[in-house]
């Protein structure tokens, strides 16, 4: 078991590596690009997610301003993109930081609100502001590799959205050995008992906000230059958030790789459709039915099944007598 | 001036309708502590239902209601008994949002299938007409949405005070247990309740389909609209989201008048900032609130 839970990552990480190289045609690399961008939103999604149970279903909103930041600054100020997206990503992680404030002052449903509706400003923001942003006509970003043909920058971009998924799982796993980590689990179980515990709840919570949000517009830094135009209404679209959510549950999100798991299901899944059934919006209900589905009946995921018996309290409920009879020899 | 009194004429008219909407988000709130993030998209699938009554019967929009309200109050009722309750309790506010947030996307992904994402209206004669009162243009379309919505609002209070259903509903938002404890059969009552405010979606769909054009992804706005009515208002008011949503209503046509469109819709999100920060549990009542 052990040299299984060791190897296994190992073999997917080269299989992951050696990707590009395996497949027949750069349509293949290009899903796969894709696949490999939602995989380290949904885990940087569940840093906030998994270890404190706030469900943002508003993260779009940081992928929007990580690529609108990235692709203003490459085509207003003629900015190098690598600068651009690092200086853009930063100035997310310090907007993130102000609407983790508020944000998080709020609890549950009303969370939830709070972070749809932070899509829906800025969307109306990006829209509204058209000298700046171009509106909904959207706003075109020049490739940042001249001598290179599409199928090849498929392949960069592949093996950086594969670097930030690597960035993403070892944050989330460092932070889940870590002091941090186990404060922001006490959160999830009982935020009250937590802070009454001493843990500095608030700074906390704005803290995982602001690092999940930091991984998440990085990736929407990426996609511009990856993708080169930037549609106000694709990029701060309820679903790009929605996916994150869904992508976390089906895999498990007390489970470091998850969230990978579920995106490595749900980004294929949403290509084929899209050849399948061509542009229509059943897609859109094919999501709708799983996550309903997925909530129902497997909220804990598809590694909890496999990783745990059955997700009862943390805390066993037996008594010290059974206790005792448990480790006696 | 007169640009003022007409936004708040116009902010009125369409507060009334805000207030429509926001009241079976209210009783379902009430009822189940729950956020149903698919209210506006079962409104836009009433406004769809009357569009189509409308186009391939020839009827006045208005007839679809006898269609559409008891449909949608048995979808209420089966939503309440065959998803929301069988959810886990423990983590019931946030599981809830996802569950209907994914019956949103089911119903604009069915709606986009087979009207396509092309915007539809539903124009009727009288409505391109208004009224003017010194100045001020009133169109007859938002007359009838205040007008309909008001008739609504007022059978819903009326069924809610003087009713006996009306009664144990207000009870089981009260005090769940004790509720029961007197012999209501609550797990009923809450379907009902769903029953109720799904029904109050195909009314107010009804008025959208009229006074406004729509297409499938139109629902989000809306969630934010109406999320921030009944947050100002107070989580589980009833009253408290009517008198919010005049409020917001008439903010909103005064923004509009003299600003623009953009800033007009930004206010509710202002205000849903504002009170989640301020006052979280709400500006006129809403006594449930403080524990989310």
């Amino acid at each position: 078991m052990r040299t299984v839970s060791r190897g296994l990552p190992l073999l997917v990480a080269a299989l992951a590596i050696a990707y590009p190289w395996l497949v027949p045609n750069y349509y293949l690399v290009y899903a796969g690009a894709l696949t490999v961008m939602y995989a380290a939103m949904s885990t940087s999604w569940n840093l906030l997610g998994g270890f404190t149970g706030y469900v943002s279903l508003g993260h779009s909103a940081f992928f929007g301003l990580g690529a609108y930041g990235t692709g203003l600054l490459v085509v207003r100020l003629d900015v190098p993109w690598v600068v651009a997206l690092l200086v853009s990503a930063l100035l997310v992680t310090v907007f993130a930081v102000g609407v983790g404030i508020a944000a998080v002052r709020v609890r549950g449903a009303s969370f939830v609100i709070v972070s749809i509706a932070l899509v829906s400003m800025m969307n109306l923001v990006v829209q509204g502001w058209r000298s700046l942003t171009g509106g909904s006509t959207g706003l075109q970003i020049p490739s940042p590799f001249p001598g290179l043909h599409r199928g090849q920058t498929h392949v960069v971009f592949f093996y950086l959205f594969l670097a930030l998924l690597g960035l993403a799982l070892l944050t989330w796993w460092y932070v889940s050995r870590s002091r941090f980590g186990a404060g922001l689990r006490a959160i999830r179980e009982d935020e009250d008992k937590a802070e009454s515990l001493g843990v500095p709840t608030a700074a906390y919570k704005v803290i995982a906000f602001s690092l999940s949000a930091l991984f998440v517009s990085l990736a929407g830094g990426l996609y511009a230059v990856w993708f080169g135009s930037l549609d106000p209404i694709f990029v701060f679209s309820i679903l790009i958030g929605s996916y994150m959510v869904l992508m976390s549950l089906l895999g498990g999100v007390r489970n470091l790789y998850g969230p990978l798991l579920g995106a490595l299901i749900v980004a294929p899944a949403g290509e084929y459709f899209l050849i399948a059934l061509g542009e229509t919006q059943i897609h859109l209900t094919a999501t709708g039915l799983v996550l309903v589905l997925v909530v129902l009946f497997m909220p804990d995921g598809i590694l909890a099944r496999f990783t745990r018996k059955r997700g009862g309290p943390s805390i066993p409920d037996e008594s010290a007598d059974q206790r005792l009879q448990g480790v006696a020899p | 001036m007169t640009l003022l009194l007409q936004g708040l004429a116009l902010g009125v008219l369409t507060g009334g309708l805000y207030a429509l909407l926001a009241s079976g988000l209210s009783l379902y709130f009430g009822v189940m502590r729950v956020v149903m993030v698919a209210h506006p998209a079962f409104l836009f699938l009433a406004a769809y239902l009357t569009y189509t009554v409308h186009t391939t019967l020839g009827v006045d929009p208005f007839l679809a209601l006898p269609l559409t309200v008891p449909l949608f109050f048995v979808l209420g009722v089966a939503v309440q008994r065959l998803l929301i309750a069988r959810l886990a309790p423990e983590n019931l506010a946030m599981m809830s949002v996802l569950l209907t947030f994914g019956i949103a996307l089911t119903i604009e992904g069915l709606l986009g299938t087979f009207y396509t994402g092309s915007y539809k209206s539903v124009s009727m004669e009288y409505a391109t007409k208004s009224l003017t009162i010194g100045g001020v243009h009133l169109p007859y379309d938002k007359i009838i949405a205040f007008g309909v919505a008001a008739l609504t609002l007022a059978v819903l209070f009326a069924v809610l005070i003087r009713s006996r259903f009306g009664q144990s509903l207000r009870a089981t938002i009260q005090h769940r247990e004790a509720a029961r404890l007197v012999g209501i059969h609550t797990e009923r009552v809450a379907g009902y309740g769903f029953g109720v405010g799904l029904a109050t979606a195909a009314v107010g769909g009804t008025v959208l389909a009229l006074i406004t054009p729509f297409f499938p992804a139109s629902h989000w706005v809306w969630i934010g609209k109406l999320m921030a009515i009944i947050v100002v208002g107070g989580l589980g008011s009833v009253v408290g989201a009517a008198l919010a949503a005049i409020l917001l209503g008439v903010v909103e046509g005064m923004v509009l008048v003299t600003v623009d469109a953009t800033w007009a819709t930004m206010m509710f999100y202002v205000f849903l900032f504002v009170a989640l920060l301020v006052r979280p549990q709400g500006f006129f009542g809403g006594r449930l609130a403080h524990r989310f």
